[in-house]
């Protein structure tokens, strides 16, 4: 069967690696959502920790133990911005809101940011940043 | 499929080759970007690959003798080609000691271990005897005369011979200096610590009665012994004690020392302690050399597929090179020569000039005791006659420009070059057989420093003649290059000397005349105006195309140069100098002038190029050197 490509489409795979139900084919993710994935997955690695690439990554972690008020919020800020800025070509007009709620001792992350060369809106996702232990 | 290099070793060449194949055969299109799921999978598989590639990359050159980088492996593969590489050698220093002593014992001993210590450069060494030594004591007196200590500390090491296969004998400390291992074995009938067995370095005239020993590097410098299997050398017995002596050595720093103080322990025919009844002294006959470091990878990798290929036997002057080298660690470079070659030729000798690493001359007990092994490995109707090293120095004169607003201190920059030309002598030339290539020593000093802009560059070569003091004898310099022949003279100049029945000082200078030869004849500097009288008209012959000097009988009482040297000066012909023979090419930038001299033009004082200092690329007219 001949294999076609779409032209301008982002596709990655799922790290899930659940099988479709039906089809029992590997995951997909396309699009905006293969994007989002791959911020978060920036935002979410620490530096060295790839191979090869000492700088790959955001040191947002470093942070999670430091007071969570609107200070180290604004720290978490510009380490996201700056990591997308620098590893992610795809999307545009990055904003990121950093919340943090001291009770929970957490810090409630959104980033908004646009998809270049796509018809898409603006995009929005959110995670939570907590330190573990 | 994009082609696919299989021998990549680079972790982002093997990550953008597994990329290429995606982009022609996936449907997923992420991978480019480094956020993306995808990403992490490459890196992993990219990862793998690099690390097997990487060890199969070391598997293979660590297999070779010649790829291997590792010291335990590059000895392994030696070994499968019988060769062991050199240990560190203790530095050794011949002494004499007298001990004063009350004791009725008709000898003394001195104990195997510390002898005495000695300092070098503010540290101080400790020196040893490897065995014990016996002499005998005369009204009080026992003198050990040409005692040869070894730099380093005496240890002592046992093992019980317990039967199993698997019993290794390794001597854990590293840095030992294997000439001084002594190896003991009592048996269940032996006294003492046994008898003493030999160090086999191949099993030819070996029989099941041999009481002998192998030896081995083995990991991290340390050495294992192996003894014998019952046909090749005597199987060791079940419960024997093996006691294993030997120094530890700090190698190339115990080299230089000089004074010793006493810290032996000498004992009667009894074994008792016998305590000295006032200072013991030591006399120095020569100070501690030859100490040397562990043979370098480099070293096993270049001699030993040469002593394999030599099979211990010297034919070929690669053989002997080969061979010096094994049984004579100090060696730096070796010459040698057949006879035939020779002017007139010596049918039956071969000659051999050993550069030894520290200094120039090899002693005369080194020598013999070189002749004697090489006789173990020579042909049979062949002598070996070691000789002094002959040395041609090679000097220069050189200017170098500089373009003064890129120098902050001309004296650093003087100081650069001649570390530079430091560095050339040793890599290129200090060797037999090496050349003296000018224009690379030009290149290379242009290229000291970016504020150098050009040099004229002039040679000179220089032999030392070592003169009989107050006696008459011929001499003869051989330079092995071709003189440049000025008609005018001024082409062999010497240091000054003395002449026997004569005041004042004296020199050398040369007379061409036809056919490339001319006379040497020996001049004196007058009192006043610096002018020359000839004194011996004809004094000698110089030979300006074999490059050779002829002294007739002379006699001389002095030399301005210390050691009884004159050092006598020509014009190479050619400005690329060789060791011809057995002539030891040596770059003696101490010797050497460097004159730095401002480049007004490039520096843009003078663009004009007036006042600028011109250099004459030939050397000077005066008559003597200096």
């Amino acid at each position: 069967m001949a294999i076609s490509r779409e032209s301008r489409a982002f596709r990655d795979i799922s790290l899930s690696f659940d099988p479709h139900p039906v089809t029992k084919d590997l995951p997909i993710l396309k699009n905006a959502r293969a994007i989002t994935r791959s911020v978060q997955n920036l935002v979410q690695t620490i530096p060295t920790e790839r191979f090869f690439q000492p700088i790959l990554g955001s040191d947002v972690r470093a942070s999670l133990f430091d007071f969570v008020d609107f200070a180290t919020a604004s720290v978490i800020e510009e380490q996201i911005i700056t990591t997308i800025d620098n590893f992610e070509p795809r999307v545009a007009n990055v904003q990121v809101d950093v919340d943090p709620q001291p009770d929970n001792n957490t810090f409630n992350v959104t980033i908004f940011y646009d998809i270049v060369g796509q018809d898409f809106p603006t995009q929005e996702f959110s995670f939570l940043l907590e330190a573990t232990r | 499929m994009p082609f696919t290099k299989f021998t990549n070793l680079d972790f982002d060449q093997i990550r953008s080759q597994i990329k290429d194949y995606l982009r022609a055969n996936s449907t997923f299109t992420d991978f480019d970007f480094e956020g993306s799921n995808f990403s992490v999978l490459i890196d992993t598989l990219a990862y793998n690959t690099y690390i097997t590639a990487y060890n199969s990359n070391m598997i293979v050159n660590e297999s070779f003798l010649d790829s291997a980088t590792l010291r335990e492996n590059v000895v392994s593969l030696a070994r499968n080609i019988g060769y062991v590489p050199r240990s560190r050698s203790a530095a050794k220093a011949r002494v004499n000691l007298t001990v004063q002593t009350t004791s009725t014992s008709p000898t003394m001993t001195l104990e195997a271990g510390l002898v005495c210590v000695g300092s070098v450069n503010e540290s101080q060494f400790v020196f040893s005897v490897p065995e014990n030594v016996t002499t005998t004591i005369n009204s009080g007196t026992a003198k050990f005369n040409d005692l040869d200590v070894c730099q380093g500390t005496y240890l002592k090491k046992q093992f019980v011979v317990d039967g199993s296969l698997d019993q290794r004998f390794i001597l854990q400390n590293p840095f030992i200096d294997t000439s001084t291992i002594v190896v003991k074995v009592k048996g269940a009938s032996d006294s003492g610590e046994g008898r003493e067995y030999e160090l086999a370095q191949n099993i030819l005239n070996l029989n099941k009665n041999s009481e002998i020993y192998l030896l081995q590097e083995v990991q991290d410098e340390r050495y294992e012994l192996l003894f014998g299997d019952g046909y090749f050398g005597k199987k060791l017995e079940n419960g024997s004690i093996i006691t294993v002596s030997y120094i530890t050595t700090d190698g190339i720093d115990g080299n230089g020392a000089k004074n010793f103080a006493y810290s032996g322990r000498v004992t009667d025919n009894l074994g008792n302690v016998i305590v000295p009844s006032s200072d013991v002294t030591i006399s120095t006959t020569s100070k501690a050399q030859n100490g040397g470091e562990i043979e370098s990878i480099d070293s096993i990798k270049y001699f030993a597929p040469r002593i394999y290929s030599s099979q211990y036997r010297a034919v070929t002057a690669r053989d002997y090179e080969a061979i010096i080298q094994s049984i004579y660690p100090n060696t730096e470079s070796v010459s040698v020569v057949g006879g035939e070659e020779l002017d007139p030729p010596e049918f039956g000798n071969v000659i051999i000039s050993i550069k030894p690493k520290n200094g120039d001359f090899v002693s005369d007990f080194d020598k013999e005791s070189i002749a004697t092994k090489l006789k173990n490995y020579s042909l049979s109707g062949i002598n070996q006659k070691i000789v002094d090293l002959k040395v041609l120095f090679v000097e220069i004169d050189s200017a170098v420009y500089y373009n003064n607003a890129k120098v902050s201190n001309i004296n650093d920059l003087k100081s650069k070059v001649s570390s530079t030309l430091n560095t050339f002598a040793t890599a290129n030339i200090n060797q037999f057989g090496g050349r003296f290539k000018y224009s690379k020593l030009c290149q290379t000093i242009d290229s000291t420093d970016s504020a150098i802009t050009s040099n004229i560059t002039r040679v000179r070569i220089r032999r030392n003649l070592k003169t009989l003091i107050n006696t008459s004898a011929q001499y003869e310099l051989c330079y092995g290059n071709k003189f440049r022949m000025d008609k005018n003279g001024f082409n062999i100049k010497s240091t000054g000397f003395g002449l026997s029945g004569k005041s004042g000082t004296f020199y050398f200078t040369d007379t061409p005349g036809e056919n490339g030869k001319g006379v040497i004849s020996v001049v004196k500097e007058s009192n006043d105006k610096g002018e020359y009288e000839v004194v011996i008209k004809s004094a000698g012959t110089v030979d300006y195309v074999k490059g050779e000097i002829l002294l007739n009988t002379i006699t001389f009482s002095s030399t301005v140069k210390e050691n009884n040297i004159v050092e006598i000066q020509a014009v190479p012909d050619s400005n690329d100098v060789i060791g011809l023979k057995d002539l030891y090419l040596s770059f003696s930038v101490a010797d050497s002038e460097i004159n730095m001299i401002k480049d007004t033009i490039t520096s843009g004082e003078q663009i004009s190029g007036v006042g600028y200092k011109v250099t004459s690329s030939y050397l000077n007219g005066e008559l003597k050197r200096g």
